[in-house]
């Protein structure tokens, strides 16, 4: 149901690649660009893998929700 | 009220001829134009794409299903419904949940595996027959469900799925017991396999429970294998060796089939690929030794989460608790009780229903699993039957229809006239047991033939002894019929400026308000002998519709129209500060009223909730103040690039990443030192 898909977004160019040995190389590609966080909500009961699928009034009521103290 | 709506009849034309002759092809183009809105914008611009959060809009089959949710709803509109219910619906005063299935079929059931996977089934694409191993038990459980999601517009619960998979537990500790006393006999003896096979097959039917100490049990009927020249102690040490291998082995294969249960509800596709089926399950008081062997392989399960740690999302999980099974430490499945907490504090479920609330107690038998109240999915509480006084059970029963009452307008309208709002409310009470019979009637007609699998394979109760062109008419009836309603809150903010967080008068009158609808849907129940039931409804799509036709025709009122929705049913505001326990004791006396279902919510901070005594506490409170049924939430984030759970502001503070960017797989593998759970790239 939210599944991720990691995207490289290497930009290194030959020049710089020529220099660098291969672990290094490795070392400095970079993941994750374009990806989001996961964050999960209960409405009404069911769970929700991310907060895009909320319709407008429920983004709304769970941006207002406060947390209630224990003691 | 009943006779008036025996025979509901179609028209060919629109039932609605008040308006202008070009009225039809007025609605008609409105309908093009959603058609238009569906095809050509995204879910994320798109309100009507996002009705409901856990299907995607998106998708191909996520458009067809609006397309013919859309259609379907036009067609009820105009075709179908009476004009006052119609317009009722159409201006807010009501809302008629699942409209587009208006024609077709009932909301939920309660399904009993255990009756459904004797003898086996058929899904209506192949026949089952009983599952042999707790991995067939878990597999057919999820097609079970699946199957009768597709035949139903609400989610599927199962009430009873401790009991249900233990019998495939002992099924399996068989199969593993002999598999390692075969082994053991055949190492340690020149025994020939025929005689081998002489001893199990006098003992197969036996050993049906998981016991350490087999031995002890059947000493005596070993007496007659003496000729085998086989000694005690041998025989001893082979029951000994195989039951506790047997037990490892059960237990490990457990786990792997409670993951597999929850991954295939997370993965496995309904309604035509446009959602996974919405599953419950209830569980937490079978004390067998195969019943904790469920519970906490579940648990445990669902605390390790998906592949990649992720949240499942289904099943709703539902811990029963119930003193003298779980409740105090002295309870036989106390550990499984502290487990449950503990897995909810990380995973959000399982929720936690009690057993020991006055309006649920009444119904207790202990031991039958029938008289334990179960919830489904989002709150719906089904038990009581007026239909069958004889039959307060669970299984094989379910929700038919329900009708959400817009509490708030009636406040607005009312200006602030207490008598005259009753006066309206009881008026918007009797339009909608009106319109929950006249749909009634519709489902009445159906038969067997129409679900093949809810009525064909028995899940529905007593639906084994129709035929298959008989109509469900009479069985229907230990389903509910239930009246709901929304924004409490606000309807108290509108009566006397304030709501019942607020004050003590409004709580009162919030209770008052709430009695009397249960005191009307009790008397319809007992005039019809249908099961008319008041839930405090979910809401989900519901939540912002009411309130935009509010504040258009009523104006911006502070704290009763000006946000983008209306308060859950009987709830303390979401943006009110309150302290738990105060939010428990006021919320405690509306879910003895609502009958049809209901929840309370509190939400902890991440911090709070790690300490699993403060956690236990209010859970401990809840059970102590007469709630039904309640869950905590807090919030819940994870970064899928470098494996971090908990809360997430703007930036990581695991990675340091903001959402969208991007971190150097250097950086991770120096993460990876320190955390287990960092995700590997190539
Ligand atoms: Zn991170």
């Amino acid at each position: 149901m939210y599944q991720f898909i990691i995207k490289e977004d290497t930009v290194l160019n030959n020049k710089e690649k020529n220099e660098q040995n291969q672990s290094a190389y490795i070392d400095q590609k970079k993941v994750g660009a374009n990806v989001g966080f996961a964050r999960i909500r209960r409405i009404t009961g069911y769970l929700v893998g991310t907060l895009d699928r909320f319709n407008n009034a429920k983004r709304a009521e769970e941006k207002d929700r406060v947390k209630h103290g224990c003691s | 009220m009943l006779t008036r709506y025996e025979n509901v009849k179609m028209t060919a034309k629109p039932i609605r001829n008040t308006q202008k002759s070009n009225s039809v092809y007025v609605n008609e183009t409105e309908l093009m134009d959603i058609y238009k809105k569906l095809t050509f914008t995204a879910a994320q611009d798109e309100d009507i794409k996002r009705e409901n959060a856990n299907i995607d809009g998106d998708t191909a089959m996520g458009t067809m299903l609006k397309y013919g949710s859309e259609g379907s709803k036009f067609f009820i509109d105009h075709y179908v419904l009476p004009e006052n219910i119609a317009q009722a619906h159409q201006n807010g005063d009501i809302h008629i949940h699942d409209k587009d299935f208006y024609m077709l079929t009932e909301t939920c059931c309660q399904i009993d595996l255990i009756k459904l996977f004797k003898n086996g089934f058929s899904t209506g694409h192949g026949y089952l027959r009983e599952p042999n191993s707790i991995e067939s038990y878990s597999a057919l459980a999820c097609i079970a469900i699946q199957a009768n999601q597709n035949e139903m517009h609400g989610g599927q619960s199962v009430p009873n799925f401790d009991y249900a998979m233990a019998d495939g537990i002992k099924k399996t500790f068989r199969q593993e017991f002999w598999k390692f006393f075969r082994i053991y006999m055949q190492i340690k003896t020149y025994l020939e396999e025929i005689e081998i096979d002489a001893i199990q097959e006098k003992f197969e039917q036996k050993i049906v429970i998981i016991r350490l100490h087999l031995f002890q049990v059947y000493k005596e009927q070993f007496e007659e294998f003496l000729y085998l020249n086989v000694t005690q102690d041998i025989l001893r040490d082979a029951f000994c060796f195989a039951s506790q291998k047997a037990v490892k082995a059960t237990e490990r294969r457990t786990y792997q089939a409670m993951e597999a249960f929850v991954h295939n509800l997370n993965t496995m596709n309904s309604r035509a690929g446009a959602q996974v089926p919405f599953s419950s399950i209830n569980y937490g008081t079978d004390t067998s030794e195969e019943g904790r062997m469920v519970i906490r392989n579940l648990l445990l399960a669902t605390k390790a989460g998906l592949g990649n740690g992720e949240t499942p999302i289904f099943p709703v999980q539902i811990f029963k608790v119930k003193e003298g099974i779980n409740f105090n430490s002295k309870d036989k499945n106390y550990d499984l009780f502290k487990l449950a907490m503990e897995t909810s504090a990380s995973r959000f479920f399982p929720n936690f229903s009690f057993i020991d609330a006055p309006f649920n107690k009444k119904f207790y038998k202990k031991g039958d699993f029938q008289t334990e109240v179960a919830y489904m999915g989002c709150r719906t509480r089904v038990l009581e039957n007026v239909y069958d006084p004889k039959r307060q059970t669970i299984c094989g029963r379910g929700n038919l229809s329900f009708t959400t009452i817009n509490l708030p307008r009636l406040a607005l309208k009312a200006h602030g006239d207490i008598e005259l709002f009753f006066k309206l409310l009881d008026k918007m009470i009797y339009l909608s047991f009106h319109q929950l019979l006249h749909r009634f009637h519709i489902q009445c007609r159906k038969k067997v033939r129409n679900y093949p699998f809810l009525m064909g394979q028995g899940i529905w109760i007593d639906s084994e002894k129709l035929a298959i062109d008989d109509e469900i008419a009479k069985i229907l009836k230990h389903g509910t019929l239930t009246i709901g309603f929304i924004g409490l809150a606000e309807t108290l903010k509108a009566l006397i400026g304030v709501h019942h967080g607020e004050s003590k008068a409004a709580q009162e009158l919030g209770l008052k308000i709430i009695s009397y609808m249960r005191q009307k849907t009790d008397e319809a129940a007992k005039r019809t002998k249908l099961n008319f039931s008041l839930i405090a409804t979910p809401a989900e799509g519901l939540s912002g519709r009411f309130v935009l036709m509010d504040r258009k025709q009523y104006g911006v009122i502070a704290e009763v129209t000006d946000r983008d929705y209306y308060t859950n049913s009987f709830h303390i505001p979401v943006y009110y500060p309150i302290k738990a326990y105060k939010k428990i004791q006021l919320e405690a006396p509306y879910h003895s009223l609502t009958n049809g279902g209901h929840i309370t919510y509190i939400e902890l901070d991440g911090d709070v909730c790690k300490n699993m005594d403060a956690f236990e506490t209010i859970i401990r409170y809840m059970k102590e103040s007469g709630i039904g049924y309640g869950a905590i939430n807090h919030p819940l984030d994870r970064d899928p690039v470098c494996g971090y759970v908990g809360v997430i502001d703007n930036e990581c503070p695991r990675c340091g990443r903001k959402e969208g960017e991007s971190v150097s797989i250097k950086k991770l593998n120096e993460l990876r030192e320190i955390y287990s759970n960092v995700p590997i790239y190539n």
